[in-house]
Order: structure tokens, then sequence, then C-alpha cells
């Protein structure tokens, strides 16, 4: 305890410090924008809307698409040339990838510096994590299956940052080559590894919903047709290309960079592979650590009260839902009454409110819900409002 | 008489009081008393009308910007129970201009103000005359501005 109190002060003060900011730039849009249409409001929105369009794009582009050496890249290349409007398509799907990454990334540190993780809301984060590291995955399994240089590139880096891996690393780099070296399974294990993961997002995503009652997953209309748009406009504008074809004995030396998807590989210039996936992993587990590490004294350095979690008067409880239907995060289930309450309005349930301490948040929207006193937050209780009304009315 | 009595209800995740305030009170406007909540959602709307009926000539509530809660929805929420409220408010012949749900972030200081203001000139233009019904025939609206 005495140990943990003297470090968050500083780092309290941090992530203070970046709440401010990362609110002061909410005031700053709230002059072009109605607070409604906020976009930082909808990044996690936006991030389902790009997966969306990934996803149909995607199937587009797995009619046309043969996962062999020799084929590869001339299926993509008819995909691009051949196929009536199939340029867009994959350009469409480049740029929503691209996107996809983007938004993911900035709800990401919304919700960190807006301490929207803390306590009861670590499931949405470890799941998010999850996304995020599958997300990267798919993007660069994505660049491998147009199998240019630059896939060959890649794919030798993967191998030896898998190979650097103690004990496993040479089983695994044989397992995703599918043999000793790259052969003609290899292009197939690679479309699993994208298509699999794309459909895990969605199971993911459930869990990244799990505890939250109404989640925002669609942005505002406006902002739907403008960012399908802006994603046409640039497949049209900028089309997707390919590199040279690859060839088993060509040793590129370098490829186009892609910031979204090969800040890891681009690490490969100054480390070595093994630092590269230690630093990887390092990434990822403190990821999952933050709302756990992090996690500031409530009372005196988030600047607000502990105010306990929300307790449930028996007697008073009419079973009326309202709580159950207003908790933002699921906190609250309804049971079957195993008695009747001792108010005249609850003397007939046949439900009672219930609330599983390991979801509440402290929040007090259930307080509010409730119009028959039902609900109490144990240290900022209706007796003390009501006291504190008295005292501003007087003077 | 001058200054109506107002309360205010305010989240903790919402406008920067710190600055504001003098003890329970807003340093400009001595006549608006602050009640800080951990939530704008945490308000039950009964006690809104308790506060008018006990003698308030106004009472609101402030919320983070819609769309921005901490928790996700309490101001939504909030936003909905101040309408039904003013309903309420109606049916029983109290003004619902006297109950009002402000939406102000961390650095929106003077906006929160200028509406605190606003809504306290407002009342003051009322000359409390909703609260109690018999001296209403009286106008007495000087000073209401200063």
């Amino acid at each position: 305890m005495s140990t943990a109190t003297a470090h968050p002060s500083r780092y309290g003060r941090f992530m203070t410090g970046l709440l401010r900011i990362t609110l002061r730039l909410d005031t700053f849009i709230h002059k072009l924008y109605p607070t409604d249409f906020n976009p930082l409001y909808y990044t996690g929105g936006l991030s389902n809307l790009f997966l969306f369009i990934l996803v149909l794009s995607g199937i587009f582009l797995f009619f046309y698409y043969e996962a062999s050496l020799a084929a590869a890249f001339e299926s993509v290349r008819y995909i691009s040339d051949g196929v009536p409007y199939g340029g867009i398509i994959r350009g469409v799907h480049r740029y929503a990838a691209d996107g996809f990454i983007v938004a993911i990334l900035l709800h990401l540190f919304r919700n960190w510096f807006t301490d929207r993780y803390l306590f009861s809301r670590d499931n949405p984060w470890i799941s998010g994590m999850f996304l995020l590291l599958f997300g990267g995955l798919i993007g660069f399994t994505g660049y491998q299956l147009v199998w240019d240089e630059r896939a060959q590139v890649l794919t030798a880096m993967f191998l030896a940052m898998l190979r650097s891996i103690p004990l496993a690393g040479d089983g695994l780099a044989k397992i995703f080559m599918g043999g000793v070296g790259i052969g003609e399974g290899t292009l197939v294990r690679i479309l699993f590894l994208h298509i699999v993961p794309a459909s895990t997002l969605y199971v993911l995503l459930w869990w990244h919903y799990l505890r939250l009652r109404h989640p925002k997953v669609w942005p505002p209309g406006v902002w739907v047709l403008l960012v399908v748009g802006l994603v046409f406009l640039l497949a049209g504008v900028i089309p997707a290309t390919s590199g040279q074809p690859a060839t088993p004995a060509g040793r590129p030396t370098s490829f186009p960079m892609d910031v979204f998807f090969m800040v890891p590989f681009w690490l490969l210039n100054w480390l070595s592979p093994g630092a590269v996936v230690v630093l990887s992993v390092l990434l990822f587990v403190g990821g999952l650590a933050v709302p756990y590490f992090s996690r500031r004294e409530t009372a005196p350095q988030m600047g607000v009260r502990h105010a306990g979690i929300a307790q449930v008067i028996d007697g008073n409880c009419t079973g009326c839902e309202l709580c159950y239907f207003d908790c933002p995060y699921n906190a609250i289930v309804m049971v079957p009454s195993p008695g009747p309450g001792l108010s005249k309005a609850a003397a007939n349930r046949t439900l009672l409110a219930v609330v599983l301490e390991s979801r509440c948040v402290e929040c007090g929207i259930c307080i509010g819900a409730c119009p028959f006193e039902a609900l109490e937050l144990p240290k900022f209780m209706e007796r003390d409002v009501r006291i504190e009304i008295a005292q501003a009315v007087q003077a | 008489m001058t200054n109506p009595k107002i309360v205010g209800f305010v989240c903790d995740w919402s406008v920067e009081l710190t600055p504001l305030l003098n003890g329970n009170r807003l340093r400009d406007l001595p006549n608006v008393y602050v009640i800080r909540v951990p939530c704008s959602g945490f308000v039950r709307p009964g006690w809104l009308e308790d506060a008018l009926n006990q003698g308030a000539a106004g009472v609101f509530v402030t919320g983070c910007p819609y769309g921005d809660c901490l928790n996700r929805e309490g101001n939504f929420l909030m936003r909905d129970r101040v309408d039904q409220q003013q309903r309420r408010l109606q049916r029983r012949r109290i003004d619902p201009a006297r109950l009002a749900m402000f939406a102000h972030g961390l650095h929106d200081r003077d906006a929160f103000m200028a509406e605190v203001r606003a809504f306290s000139d407002r009342l003051a233009a009322m000359a409390g005359g909703q609260a109690t019904p018999a001296p209403a025939t009286e106008p007495a609206p000087a000073g209401g501005s200063s």
C-alpha cells in the first residue's frame, strides 16, 4: 500500500495532464462540429464501420484470389486490371485497413487518456488489446497475400523473427510455412491466417460489447457517408498497386513502407529479430496490464469521491426494471423476488434488482433511474443530498 | 429577492469547478449553490422538484458534452429525465423553465458561467412569481439584471 501511493501520484498527475489535453482537443473540435458529431466520440463506431467495409470488400476479393505461389500475383493483378471495378475494390480494402488501424489506435488512446478503462471497465480494454493484436496480424498477412517482392521480404523478416524465439521458434516457422521451406502450402496458410482472425474479430467484438448496455457501434450517418466516400475516392485517385512479382531467386532489400502495419518490420533496421519479438510481447503484455498496474487510488488522485458500489434497498424495490434498463454496464440484473417488499409499491413485486459488484463502476446512474428510493450509493446517500438541498435553499 | 436562489447539480467530470467556487457557491454568482455529484445521471428527478418546492427559484443539472459522458450515457439519460420532469412540473402548475439541463466539458468554464448567468437572469425576470402564486400580481422587475 505504501509503495503504491508514492508511485501513482506522479503517474496520476501525468495521466491527468493527458486527460486535460484530450479534452482540450474536444473543445477545439466543438468549434467545428456540434458535440453529437465529434468524430472522436465515435472512434469505436468508426472502427466498426471500417471493419464492415473490409469484410464486404474482402469477400469480393476472395472470389478471385488464388492461394498458390505461381498464381497469387497474377490473380491479384487480374483483380486490379481484369475485373470491372476490381481495382477500386482492392483499393477500398487497402485504405479501409489503414483507416481501421488509425481508428482503433485513436479509440485506444482516447479511452486510455480519459480513464475509461479503469476498475470494472477492464473487459473492453483487454478485449481491445486482443482486437489490436489480431488487427495487426491481419494487416500483415494481407500484405503477404499479394506475393510481390515486398511480401517476400516481409515473410523473410517474419520467419527470422519466429526463428529467434528460443525452443519453439523453428517449429513455429515450420508450421507457418507448412514445411521446411516456403512451398505450395504457405500461401494457403497465410490466407487462412488472414480470414480466420478477421472472423475472430467479431467474436472479440462480442466480448468487447459484453459489459456495455447500449454500445455505440455505428457513427452518425454523415460520418458513415463521409468515410465510405473518402475510402472510395482514395481508391480511385491512388490505386493500390503491387510491386515486382516475387521470384524464388530474388533477394530484394527494400520495399514501400506502410506506417500503419509495418512498424515492427521497420524496427528491424536497428534491432535484431529477437529484440523486436521481445519488444512486441512486452508491449502487448504491458497493454494488458495497464488497467491493473496503473490503477490510481480513486478518491484524491482522480479528484472525485469514492462513492461505493450501489446497494439495493430490498424493502423498497418494486422490480420495475428501470435501473436494469439504464445501467450502462449491465451491472444490474433482475432476479425472481424471494418475497414481497416492505413499502406499499413493493408489495406485489415479482422481480428484485441485484447489483453485480464486479461490474459496478459506482457512477450512480441507477440512483437517478429509481423513482422508489430503492437504490443508494453508500458514501453519497439520498439523505445527504437532501440535507445539502435544504442548506442551499435556506441561506 | 433580487437574486433568485438557484441550486445546481454539477457532475464531477464535467466543467472544472475549483477555480469557480467559493465554498459551495459560485464566486461570481453567490446565489447559485452547487451540489457536486459523481455523474449527472445520479440526480434523481424527484430531488429537483423538491428543491423547487422548498423555495429554490431554479434548479439546473450540468453534465459532460453529449456523447462524452464518462459513464457513456449518464447525460443522455439525465436529459431525458429532465424533459420528463419538466412535463411533470407543467402538470403541477410549476413553470418548467425553472428547471434546466446544461452540458459542458472540463474546459468550458466561460460557456458554463455564461449559461448559468443567463439562467439566473431569466429567473430574475420571472421575479420569483411562480414559486408563490399569491404575490405574482406584483410585477417588481426592477433590479433584475443588476
